[in-house]
This record gives C-alpha cells, sequence and structure tokens, in this order.
C-alpha cells in the first residue's frame, strides 16, 4: 500500500474486514502469508512502530463517564504525549472535528454521531502516520459520513497513509485504492476507476437508438469487446475506451441503417461492479465458464497494488 | 529518559482516569463502602452482647419438695434459663415446648435422694425442641451448668449435715469452713489482661473495616479490568504502546489511592465517633492498610484476569467476600476450624487485615508478627501472577 493513500477495505458484514484489521494490527496471526506494516511483523511492533498507528475499533470503546476533552487527553496520554503538547493537540482535533463546544461533555452523553468524531479525534491526537479504522462511518448520518470522509482526503493530503474499512460499497469512490472481500476471499484489488473496468473488462457504452436495432451486427467494430442487447432499442457495448468507442459505434450504427437517439458512457455503481465481481467470483470457485465480465480476479497481489510497480520509489509501501 | 517520562505519562494517565470514573459514579462507591458500615451500625446498636435467657418449665414430681412458684427459681435466671411456668405434668410441658412455647423444659428427678442411697445417679432430663445447632449447643452448655449447680447444692447440704457429725466428735477445725467452701473448695476467678475491653461495635468495627478494604479494591479492580475488556479498550491498549506494568501500576495506584482515603475517613469514624481505642503507631496502621489494600487489589486483579464477563467477576468477588465472612476470623474464629481450612484462611488478605488491625489498635502492638510476611508475601504473589497474566493477554498474538 503506497503512502499518502486511502485504502478501502469494502465487503458486507461478516466478510473479513475487522479480521483483517486485527491482522494487522498484530491481535491476530495470520493463518497463512504474511502481513507487513511500516515494514515490521505486527506481532512483532515496536513501540515506536505503535506510536506512529492510529487505530479507530468499530466499537465505541471510550470511557462515557469521561468528558470529551478527558478522552482525548486520556488517549494522547497513552501515546506518551506530554502535557503542552497533549493540551495543544486536544484542542486541534477536537477543534477539527468540530466538538471543541461540547469537550466538556462526557462521552456517554454525546450523540451517536458526535462519538464517532469523538474516536476520530482520539485517533488522531497523536499525529499518526498511519491510521487504521474500523468502519469510522458506521452507523452514522450521511452528512456526517461526508464529513469524515472530507478528513480522511485532508490527512492523505498532508501524507497519512489511511487503511479504512466500510460496509458501504458506495464509499469505494472516496478511496485511492480499493481491496474488496466477500466471504474472507480478496475479489477485486484496484483503484475505483480499475476495478470498474475490471469488474466489466473494460468502459461501459449505453446506447438507444430512435427504431429497434439488432446490436448484434456491430460485434465486428474493432473497439467493441462485447455487446449485450437490453432493449429492442437499447444495448450495451463493453470497450476498450470510451472516448474513442463512442463516434466509432455512432458510426457503426449509422452505417446498419439507423439512427442513434443518445450514446453515453455508463458508470455503473458500485453495488453493481461488487455484484459483478462476486458473482464473477463464485463462478470461478464453481468451475464455471467467464460470462459477462472479463478481468474480475485480482491480478495484483496484495504487496503490490496497481501502479506500485510502476514507480516503486515514488511511494513508500506501508501496508 | 524520553521512554521512561512516557510511560510515567501512561501511568498517570491511566491512574487520573481510574480515579475520574469512580468520583463521576459517586453512587456505586458510596453503597460499596457506606452500606457494610450501616449494616455494621445496625448490628452494633441492635445486639446486646448476651444470650437472651431461655424460656423454661420446670416439671416439679408432685411429691418433690420444691417450690411451685416459678419466682422461686429466679436464680435460674443467672444460669440463662427464666423459668415461666412451674409443672407438675410433663406431657403438658411437653406439649408446650412442641408448640414452641417455652425453649427448655427441666424435668425434676423423681426422687434424687432415693437414687444417690441406692448408689444411683439421678438424670436432671433437660428437653428442647431447637433446630439451630449454636443453640443446641448452647441449652446443652445450661443443662451441663444446671446439673453442676444441682450436685453443688447436694454436696452443701452433705457437707452441712457432715460437718455437724464432724463437729460432734471432735473435728473443731471445721467449724469455722462453711458448708458451700466444702462443696466447692475451688472457684474461677477470671481476669482479662487485655489492655483494652472494647464493646462489640468497635471490635467488629475494626473487622469490618478490612473487609470493606478488601471488598472494595478487589471488586473495583475487577470490574475495571473486565469491563475495559469487554468494551474494547484492552485492544486499545494493546495497540497503543501501553505495557502491563503500566496498566497495573496504574489500577493499583489508583484504587490503592481511593482505598487509602476510605481507610482514612472510616478510622477517624471508628476512633473518633464509634471510641475504638487507638493504641498503636498510626504509621504501623497505615502500613497495614497499605499491604492489605495491595494484596486486595493484586486479587481483584487476578479475578479480573480469569474473568470472561462482568457478571463472572461479580460473583467470583462475591464469592471471596462470603469466604472472608466465614473464614477469616470477622465471625468465628479460625483455630475452631480444621487444619487444612485454617491453610486457606491464611491465604485470604483480610484474615491477616483484621488480626494485625485488632492487634494494632486494640492492644498497641502486633502479636502475630508473621501476619505482616504472610500478608506481604500474599500482595507479592498475587500482583506478579496478576501482572504476568495480564502481559501475555497484551501480548500480540
Amino acid at each position: 500500500m503506497p503512502a499518502g493513500t486511502i485504502l478501502g477495505i469494502i465487503g458486507p458484514s461478516g466478510s473479513g474486514k475487522t479480521t483483517t484489521i486485527r491482522m494487522l494490527m498484530g491481535s491476530l496471526a495470520p493463518s497463512d502469508g504474511t502481513v507487513r506494516v511500516l515494514g515490521e511483523e505486527p506481532t512483532r511492533f515496536h513501540r515506536d512502530t505503535r506510536e506512529q498507528i492510529g487505530y479507530m475499533p468499530q466499537a465505541f470503546v471510550l470511557y462515557p463517564d469521561l468528558t470529551a476533552g478527558e478522552n482525548v487527553d486520556f488517549v494522547a496520554s497513552l501515546y506518551g504525549l506530554l502535557l503542552l503538547r497533549r493540551w495543544r493537540r486536544t484542542r486541534e482535533v477536537l477543534e477539527l472535528l468540530d466538538l471543541w463546544d461540547v469537550r466538556k461533555r462526557r462521552a456517554g452523553a454525546l450523540s451517536g454521531g458526535m462519538q464517532r468524531r469523538l474516536e476520530l479525534a482520539c485517533t488522531l491526537v497523536h499525529d499518526p502516520r498511519l491510521l487504521i479504522l474500523d468502519e469510522p462511518t458506521a452507523g452514522i448520518d450521511p452528512l456526517l459520513r461526508r464529513t469524515v470522509w472530507d478528513e480522511l482526503h485532508r490527512l492523505r493530503d498532508t501524507g497519512v497513509t489511511a487503511l479504512v474499512t466500510t460496509q458501504y460499497v458506495t464509499e469505494a469512490e472516496e478511496c485511492d485504492l480499493v481491496a474488496l472481500i466477500s466471504e474472507g476471499r480478496l475479489i477485486g484489488f484496484a483503484s475505483p476507476v480499475d476495478l470498474r473496468r475490471d469488474a466489466f473488462g473494460g468502459d461501459i457504452v449505453e446506447v438507444t437508438t430512435t427504431g429497434t436495432f439488432d446490436a448484434a451486427v456491430l460485434g465486428t467494430t474493432s473497439s467493441v469487446r462485447r455487446i449485450r442487447q437490453t432493449g429492442l432499442r437499447d444495448f450495451r457495448a463493453i470497450v476498450d475506451d470510451a472516448a474513442v468507442a463512442l463516434p466509432e459505434l455512432v458510426d457503426a450504427v449509422g452505417e446498419a441503417g439507423a439512427e442513434v437517439a443518445s450514446a453515453l458512457e455508463a458508470r455503473p455503481s458500485f453495488e453493481e461492479v461488487f455484484t459483478e465481481l462476486v458473482e464473477a467470483d463464485r463462478r470461478r470457485r464453481d468451475g464455471e465458464p467467464e460470462q459477462a465480465t472479463a478481468a474480475a480476479a485480482p491480478s495484483v497481489p496484495l504487496g503490490r497494488p496497481p501502479g506500485a510497480d510502476e514507480d516503486p520509489d515514488e511511494s513508500e509501501a506501508v501496508a | 529518559m524520553i521512554q521512561v517520562t512516557k510511560s510515567l505519562t501512561r501511568t498517570l494517565a491511566l491512574v487520573g482516569k481510574e480515579l475520574l470514573e469512580v468520583v463521576r459514579r459517586p453512587g456505586a462507591m458510596i453503597s460499596l463502602v457506606l452500606g457494610p458500615f450501616l449494616i455494621l451500625a445496625v448490628f452494633g446498636l441492635g445486639y446486646g452482647g448476651g444470650r437472651v435467657a431461655l424460656r423454661t418449665v420446670v416439671v416439679v414430681p408432685p411429691d418433690a419438695a420444691l417450690p411451685t412458684d416459678p419466682a422461686a427459681y429466679e436464680a435460674f435466671q443467672a444460669r440463662g434459663l427464666r423459668v415461666t411456668e412451674v409443672s407438675a405434668n410433663e406431657v403438658v410441658a411437653r406439649q408446650r415446648l412442641a408448640n414452641g412455647a417455652v425453649d427448655i423444659v427441666v424435668v425434676v428427678p423423681h426422687d434424687a435422694r432415693a437414687s444417690l442411697e441406692a448408689g444411683e445417679q439421678a438424670d436432671l432430663r433437660i428437653l428442647m425442641n431447637l433446630t439451630d445447632p449454636v443453640m443446641a449447643n448452647y441449652a446443652g452448655f445450661l443443662a451441663d451448668t444446671l446439673a453442676a449447680e444441682v450436685n453443688r447444692e447436694l454436696y452443701r447440704r452433705a457437707a452441712e449435715e457432715g460437718r455437724g457429725y464432724a463437729i460432734s466428735v471432735g473435728g473443731r477445725a471445721l467449724e469455722n469452713i462453711p458448708p458451700e467452701v466444702i462443696a466447692s473448695p475451688v472457684r474461677a476467678a477470671p481476669e482479662n489482661i487485655a489492655p483494652t475491653r472494647p464493646a462489640i461495635l468497635p471490635f467488629f468495627g475494626l473487622a469490618a473495616l478490612a473487609l470493606v478494604l478488601q471488598h472494595m479494591a478487589v471488586s473495583l479492580v475487577a470490574l475495571s479490568v473486565v469491563r475495559e475488556r469487554r468494551s474494547g479498550a484492552m485492544d486499545l491498549f494493546r495497540i497503543a504502546p501501553v505495557r502491563a506494568t503500566e496498566l497495573v501500576v496504574g489500577k493499583v495506584l489508583a484504587y490503592g489511592l481511593l482505598g487509602a482515603l476510605v481507610a482514612g475517613i472510616s478510622a477517624f469514624l471508628l476512633v473518633g465517633v464509634l471510641g475504638v481505642p487507638m493504641l498503636g503507631s498510626p504509621g504501623l496502621v497505615a502500613a497495614v492498610v497499605g499491604l492489605l489494600l495491595l494484596a486486595s487489589l493484586g486479587l481483584g486483579l487476578l479475578i479480573s484476569v480469569i474473568s470472561d464477563s462482568e457478571r463472572q467477576a461479580v460473583q467470583l468477588s462475591l464469592l471471596v467476600l462470603l469466604a472472608s465472612m466465614f473464614f477469616s476470623g470477622f465471625v468465628l474464629r479460625i483455630a475452631e476450624f480444621t487444619t487444612p481450612v485454617q491453610v486457606g484462611a491464611n491465604l485470604l488478605p483480610v484474615t491477616h487485615g483484621i488480626g494485625l488491625l485488632q492487634d494494632l489498635l486494640l492492644r498497641g502492638t502486633i502479636v502475630q508478627g508473621w501476619q505482616v510476611a504472610a500478608l506481604a508475601v500474599i500482595a507479592g504473589v498475587l500482583l506478579v501472577t496478576s501482572w504476568g497474566l495480564l502481559r501475555r493477554e497484551m501480548r500480540p498474538a
């Protein structure tokens, strides 16, 4: 995982996200393979290494009888921050997450969203290089989710690396890299754009004609990988590059004696991408032939994400 | 140096957090500490310290030359029997005993003199209807005392008759010796050389203080660790660079301070309000309280490490409390138990806490010096064992 990126581990509940986090934190040993975080095996972390990691667990683990400020101050102390720095950082993170005004309120009396932000504040208070956040957006409203992601993007821009798990598939768009997991298996690992392409075997162009049209006649068009008729006047084409293929498709339809009413590059939602990848993985495991998708299987192992081997000197592998 | 400073920061943070949590929930603390003291106060104020005389019916055979007026048996009251009725009918008396209307029926032998002259012992039958083994023992003791008293009376009468005969045949030396002296030439003259003779409340107050301190330390620290494990805070500690040593020291310091505060207030109440004498050095008393708290915190930590839920921790803490009530010398003397049980009793911190506090405050000195060493060893073993187990728990997989 390159430094200064956000890696999202996305999968439904029970897919193995928290187990992965626990392996990364050294609470669980891997049954197979190796895990290295910040260059060390998590089960043999040095103290200095631990101090560079900010961990936010899935459940609220702070102390409800302590105030918001006291909770942040306590966690800062656990990381060894001395008094003045602790005060400064506590104020900074509380202000950053819009909790300064409620710093004297007991954590147990805060709303669910505030508690989640308080946990994030505790995770950030010691200025970690690497953030490991277990479902930071679970159970909070969409507006607050937006705030959390904005904050993660801001941290990423300052060089912080973040590994985030989420069960909201749509949040894949917020990440620089996405690892899709299902039933403990990695079924996709790429940037969101590449993952979408991988799931469907290329860019998707959706075409609607003015009259009935049989898209099978377009099979010979050079930029088209596959065509699927989706209605009497509609079809979906999987192409290498939508920008190149769109004019070619419009011409090809015209040459076939029909007229294009609309032709757009489609951006399937990540629910569709995820479903497609899960189905492809299931078929592969069942030994069924590949159908609609092309490159659904992850082609890059976990330690070497797409792009990482293109210029390995530019980024430091942190996880 | 930096690591030491950071370690100190972490430890103090843990201390502060524990204290804040307790301060923010004063109700639990008050009930934990004041509850036992209130119960003790009710016990002390409500308990007279002596046994209530048993309601007694004396069955006197019709031909016996004994009084039939209950008032004539007033002397029995001193022996723990209150004669409420004198009856000639044993069947009726038994029925009253079975109904619970009386506690004891004393059946005077039909003709004691005749039995004696026949060379046989006469039975002074004492009938009781008690299921409480302690009361049954007590009643048996009263029966023996009563029999001895009757025997003494017989000796006295015989001595009186014998003395007249002896004097008449020239034994002038017996003239000045009263028959009761001849019947009972030796009598007990008890003397208590203890420097103080506290009343029931102050005496048990010290034991209650030791028990409260142990229970408070065990419960609070055990629940604190188990709650943190359940909430996931222990994972946070494991991942943050917190060491088991810092965690143990933080908890021990926090609850040790709290325990010392409770001990200080309680000692003030016991000495200043309830009038418990303070013959020993306050420094030594503080040292004993400190050792008791350390050992109790070690026990609480051990419970927290072996418990996988708050419920289990509470149950184990209550079991320790129950064992302490029975075996620590709080109610029953340890010497009255069998040797294996005595060994077990001596493994409880409160056993030594009670003994040492009572010695120090009521006698002014430590009589059983080995108890100090025992308490220190218990504290050391429990703390080191708990630390080792906690360290293993906090170690990465």
